[in-house]
């Protein structure tokens, strides 16, 4: 039953040997080493499982691997620039505002505060509290996540007008 | 999760012919985030999913006809819907329903066929549909001929995470009827945390000419085994004059009629009361709400 | 900038009279490991694999009280790639007598002849495809005989069903030496404090109340759920483990392996979170005897349900009496509490005494009296959770309060400023308080709460008001702490210590303050992963304990190496004062870039165990931790709905070393208890728990941060802390609880007596208020 998918995976073309059964996560972290997408609840309620499938964010854990063939998936390994390693203006304002305590939870913010940037470049509290309300952090660093969602899009406006 | 069988049909055909009435271990997979969840907790233990990916007939399309009807293609991502400015011209009532509908990892990847097919009474869009008088074109097998036949969703659902679907059909197509001067809301009632699953749905839907309501449907759900019409409190509406005493003579039919049920969310008692309020609330933001179906 | 991307410092600057960097305490320095987190490289148990790595997945008792008849494993045995299935008898096989906890050897490795609670782990399956164990563990079929089982705590008091034959305290602990062998009970540890007469003073009082608290079952839920590697050989035994206490994982599984401390090695990768359920032995008992028995590494790795059979936070009921004269002063108080410590004692027995401490609350009362028990119940075990007990009495004891205030028609802030323990004044258990700035917190949450000035009520069904509470505990003694810090000939520093980053920040304050003493910038530290082969002894980072001690620890071992690099100056003939770059130093003295400086701490407090016939003890604990908090709501009184409006937390933790990482741990634990306030409960039937999922478990989400929370510190210096500091990890929990209370009486004259305030409790409150009570379901 075993079946090979091939996918672009943070831009590379890359190909898997996975059974049906397995869902994403596994495949990415026992494929490929990509540790930053990881299982907590396996409900798709707590969102440190997310990947961001064909541009459109995902719970990983609930996603079969099998779906993935012929798809772009991108991971937060993807955020820092490849070659020189420089953080990405969110992953920035996250150290700087103290958005994440224990970090579990951090790829799956990270992932959807890029994504609402890039739908909405200039958030208000109440844009930025509905996209990211499906996301759960026990440490509750939710007053930095929002901070450092509104830091990273002052930055992001600079750099596009610099 | 235990090994299984996927399968990906190009054709409806085939996809019908791959589905088995009678084996409880094959089932179509659309989105697959409530199926997976069923899986990974081991209430449900495949022998074969047929992926519904690649059928064309199913598409994710979403069109307004010149009449005002909205179709949906059932693999359209819940996400499509929510951001379509057709539906959102058409029934504003929808996109405001989905903004807490589940998350938006849920809403990218679950469909509205999915949605619908599951029979999970604590979904939101059900009841709205509903009271939209919304129906799906279901497709199957007659012998080895395909058939087609339309059901109205309020039909769709017999029970607990239970619809008359045959085992070998599909969804293919959610149809919203034109909503003429049609008003409508939806409330999402919970009592865990904001984004928790609803202790209580009310989606309702009414005309009404100067101060009286022409017709109404009502429709609970979460709160009950299925999403329900309260047809007791529709037939209390017809003809009624708008004011705050309709309000809350609607509220206390609702409690009335309403079969809830207790769990973790809260008790049947309770979810009596909830309706009262949520009924009258609900009736009020419609009839506040401006133009059709808003 | 340059800290913000996570960038090191540099250490080149260090010199014997230090580089005169500017102080490192008070910096809001970005945690030391955000790139780690940012990019996804932070490594976790939960993610780790080692080669030729079996998992083990868990099958567990349905039933809550019951002997094992049969396990029929066959079916389980025929799953094409299953390894191996193992029970007791296989455990048993490679340590005999498999019995772990930090205060009871009460807890077997897989149930053995009996079960004691719904999810306790009976048998395992092996694989090397998790899916192939899952699979596995789901066959095997188990057979009981089912015995009668206690749920409730107060119940479990009366010893009519017992859960245990025999109690079998570890020894560790002098005050539970006298339950050893004791049979015919499930107390697990009676704490008693007598301060003056209660029945006296209760007797002269003009008023007396009495009333009684509950709280209920909650989670800690870790978003990382518990993971434990090991890989044993011969020679001695690697796990890798998720725990916020490796120093006490290492001296137990010797214990039970019979090995000295040196064959047992404990790495701690990061912690995706803790909050003190991964504390003592987890899954690290299991995973050893796994990998003895297959000689393979084995991982233990829970999913998201199995946390809810795992560890959970003690509901308690608390019986409360207070007398106060006709001036308001409170002149006795009575508490009995009763801790529902489910089917092992963990370190409920220590969450019972240390929390009995302070049961009467931040008052000055002259007659106290407490009776604080740990009780064994069928439920899953219960251990300490942020706060160690602290939130469950407070929570009692400031909703009493606020009634006391309200019946007598007393100002509710008046109140407690007339019966605050002030600076000087002894405590119940005889100790003089020092550096409490209780006054200070209520103060200032009374000022942003503009209390005194009117508050607009609302209209119509929602009403609006507001509520106060202030709290006190008493951090855990007597602990130890070591650490160790080394200098290189390059002149930079690196700190071995055994405090665990769960993400609370220890590594950044722990390398600010060995920066402060060095005179280097706290970035240029680094801190050793942890890993009990390098890293010395501590009790366990728990309790808010570990700035405070280990803090000590590292500022005397930092001193230490101060003292050693100033002889090596004077022993290479520098001058006093003199200022020549580390770097320079070493080679004048070794004649090349070579050597090493290393200092060492240790840091243990005064401690005088209380007395056991009264509690009594004048140095109960090294520091006391203070915590205000108010609350302003709107209810629906059609629907009993609360919003919370604001909220309003002031805590004293000392001097904050690093303000930033101070605001987000005071923030984080309002939220995390406002959950426990609101909405969080784990539901129960027949020993089941019938809600083991983030489906049906909520937590708070983004969406449930009030609009307006506000936190703050007030001005403080702990004269025997590390630079004036106090621990804050619990401080901000204390009082949420009750001051929502408060506030949903004050707003609508309801009082709730029990956890979580959900809106079905409010609104059957206010409907047994109007008399029209709404009927319990069939």
């Amino acid at each position: 039953m075993t079946r090979t998918i091939s996918f672009t995976l943070n831009g590379e073309q890359v190909a898997a040997e996975i059974k049906p059964h397995h869902n994403l996560v596994e495949v990415l972290q026992r494929e490929f080493n990509l540790m930053g997408a990881r299982e907590s609840c396996g409900q798709g309620m707590c969102g440190c499982c997310t990947v961001l499938v064909n541009g459109a964010a995902v719970s990983g854990c609930l996603y079969l691997a099998a779906f993935v063939d012929g798809a772009e998936v991108r991971t937060v390994e993807s955020l820092a620039d490849a070659r020189t390693q420089a953080l990405s203006p969110v992953q920035e304002a996250f150290i700087e505002a103290g958005a994440f305590q224990c970090g579990y939870c951090t790829p799956g913010f990270l992932l959807m505060a890029t994504q609402l940037l890039e739908a909405y470049p200039d958030p208000d509290e109440e844009q930025i509290r509905h996209y990211l309300s499906g996301n759960l952090c026990r440490c509750a660093a939710y007053p930095e996540i929002i901070a450092a969602v509104k830091l990273a899009a002052r930055r992001r406006k600079a750099n596009s007008v610099g | 999760m235990t090994p299984f069988e996927l399968v990906e049909p190009a054709s409806l055909g085939e996809a019908i012919a791959l589905l088995d009435p009678e084996d409880a271990g094959v089932r179509p997979i659309a989105g697959g985030t409530a199926l997976m969840l069923m899986m990974k907790a081991g209430v449900f233990r495949p022998t074969r999913l047929v992926s519904l990916r690649k059928l064309a007939r199913l598409n994710a399309r979403i069109a307004a006809t010149s009449d005002g009807a909205l179709t949906i293609g059932a693999m359209t991502p819940l996400a499509l819907v929510e951001r379509s400015p057709e539906v959102a011209r058409i029934v504003p009532v929808i996109p405001r329903a989905m903004r807490r509908l589940s998350n938006i990892r849920v809403r990218n990847v679950a469909t509205i066929g999915g949605n619908l097919a599951h029979g999970d009474p604590h979904m939101d869009l059900p009841p709205l549909l509903i009271a939209l008088n919304a129906e799906v074109k279901v497709v199957g097998a007659n012998g080895a001929q395909a058939a087609e036949r339309m059901i109205a969703v309020e039909a769709l659902f017999t029970g607990y995470f239970e619809t008359v679907l045959a085992k070998n059909e599909l969804i293919a197509e959610l149809r919203i009827p034109p909503q003429g001067r049609s008003r409508a809301a939806y409330l999402k009632v919970t009592t865990g945390s904001a984004e928790d699953w609803p202790a209580l749905g009310v989606a309702v839907a009414l005309e009404s000419e100067g101060s009286a309501v022409k017709s109404a449907r009502v429709v609970v759900s979460a709160a009950t085994e299925k999403a329900t019409r309260l047809k007791g409190v529709e037939r209390l509406l017809a003809g009624a004059t708008v004011d705050e005493k309709m309000f809350a003579r609607a509220g206390d039919a609702a409690a009335e009629e309403a079969e809830c049920m207790t769990d973790v969310r809260g008790s049947a008692a309770y979810k009596r009361e909830l309706t009262r309020v949520y009924v009258g609330r609900a009736l009020r933001q419609a009839l506040n709400s401006d133009g059709a179906t808003r | 900038m340059a800290t913000s991307s996570g960038q090191v410092g540099t250490p080149k600057d260090a010199k014997v009279g230090g580089a005169k960097v500017g102080s490192q305490i008070g910096r809001s320095l970005p945690r030391l490991e955000g790139r780690d987190k940012v990019t996804g490289r932070a490594e976790y148990t939960h993610t780790m694999r080692l080669p030729g790595m079996l998992y083990a997945k868990i099958f567990r008792s349905t039933v809550a009280h019951g002997r094992i008849k049969s396990i029929d494993t066959s079916a389980a045995k025929r799953v094409p790639g299953v390894y191996r299935i193992i029970t007791a008898e296989d455990i048993r096989t490679v340590i005999p007598a498999p019995y772990y906890g930090p205060a009871f050897h009460d807890q077997p490795i897989l149930a053995v002849d009996k079960v004691h609670f719904v999810g306790e782990p009976v048998a395992v399956a092996l694989a090397a495809d998790p899916h192939v164990a899952e699979e596995a563990a789901q066959l095997i079929v188990a057979e009981y005989e089912e015995l009668p089982a206690v749920f409730d705590e107060v119940e479990a008091a009366a010893n009519n069903t017992l859960v245990h034959e025999e109690l079998k305290p570890a020894g560790t602990f002098a005050d539970l030496k006298h339950l050893k062998g004791r049979k015919g009970t499930n107390v697990a540890l009676d704490f008693k404090l007598r301060r003056g007469d209660v029945d006296k003073a209760f007797a002269a009082a003009a008023h007396v109340f009495e009333h009684t608290f509950h709280t209920q079952k909650v989670l800690h839920l870790a978003l990382e759920p518990f993971a434990s590697i090991a890989d044993w050989n011969e020679r001695g035994v690697t796990i890798y483990s998720g725990s916020q206490g490796p120093s006490f994982v290492r001296t137990e599984i010797a214990r039970l392996l019979g090995w000295p401390e040196n064959r047992v090695r404990i790495k701690v990768p990061y912690l995706g979170g803790g909050f003190g359920a991964k504390l003592y032995i987890k899954m690290e008992a299991l995973a050893t005897a796994l990998s003895m028995i297959v000689r393979r590494p084995v991982k233990v790795a829970l999913t998201m349900e199995e946390q809810f059979y795992t560890i959970t936070r003690h509901p308690s009921t608390f019986v409360i009496k207070t007398g106060v004269d006709a001036s308001g002063r409170i002149t006795a108080r009575k508490c009995e509490v009763y801790w529902n410590g489910g089917a092992y004692a963990d370190v409920g027995p220590r969450v019972t005494q240390k929390s009995g401490f302070t049961a009467s609350g931040p008052y000055d009362i002259d007659n106290v009296w407490v009776d604080s028990y740990a009780l064994y119940t069928n439920l899953p075990p219960a251990g300490a959770l942020r706060g160690f007990g602290i939130p469950q009495l407070v929570w009692a004891y400031e909703s009493h309060t606020d009634m006391i205030a309200r019946a007598l028609k007393l100002d509710p802030l008046e109140f407690r400023r007339k019966n605050l323990l002030r600076e000087g004044r002894p405590q119940a258990t005889g100790q003089i308080v020092r550096d409490a700035k209780l006054d200070a917190v209520l103060e200032r949450v009374a000022e942003r709460l503009n209390w005194g000035k009117p508050l607009a009520r609302g209209n119509g069904a929602l009403r609006r008001g507001r509520g106060i509470a202030v709290a006190i505990k008493a951090v855990i003694s007597p602990t130890t702490s070591v650490a160790n810090l080394t200098i290189a000939a390059d002149g930079s520093t690196t700190l071995y210590c055994g405090t665990v980053d769960m993400g609370q920040g220890s590594d950044t304050a722990m390398a600010q303050i060995a920066g402060e003493v060095l005179d280097v910038p706290a970035e240029s530290v680094r801190i050793v992963p942890r890993d009990t082969d390098v890293t010395p002894y501590d009790m366990g980072t728990l309790g808010s304990r570990s700035l405070f001690h280990m803090g000590h620890a590292v500022r005397l071992a930092a001193e230490e190496a101060r003292e050693k690099i100033k002889a090596m100056a004077r022993e290479v003939g520098e001058p006093e004062g003199s200022n020549i770059p580390l770097p320079d130093l070493f080679k004048k003295k070794f004649g090349m870039q070579a050597g090493n400086i290393v200092g060492t701490g240790t840091y243990k407090p005064d401690y005088v165990p209380p007395d056991p016939a009264t509690g009594l003890t004048d140095k109960v604990t090294p520091f006391w931790m203070c915590a205000a908090s108010g609350a302003e709501v709107e209810v629906d009184t059609e629907t009993g709905h609360v919003r919370i409006t604001r909220l309003i937390t002031a805590v004293d933790c000392g001097r904050p070393v690093n303000p930033k990482i101070v605001e987000t741990q005071i923030s984080g634990a309002v939220l995390m208890q406002l959950g426990f306030t609101m909405f969080e409960k784990m539901h129960i039937d027949a020993g089941q728990v019938t809600n083991a999922s983030l489906a049906d478990y909520k937590i708070p989400a983004i969406l449930d941060v009030p609009q307006a929370m506000e936190n703050e510190t007030v001005d403080s210096h702990l004269s025997t802390g590390p630079f004036g500091a106090k621990g804050v990890g619990e401080t901000a929990t204390f009082c949420v609880s009750p001051a929502i209370a408060n506030a949903i009486e004050d707003a609508c004259g309801v009082r709730l007596t029990a956890l979580p305030l959900t809106p079905e409790a409010v609104f059957r409150a206010l409907r047994a208020q109007a008399n029209k009570p709404l009927a319990d379901d069939a």
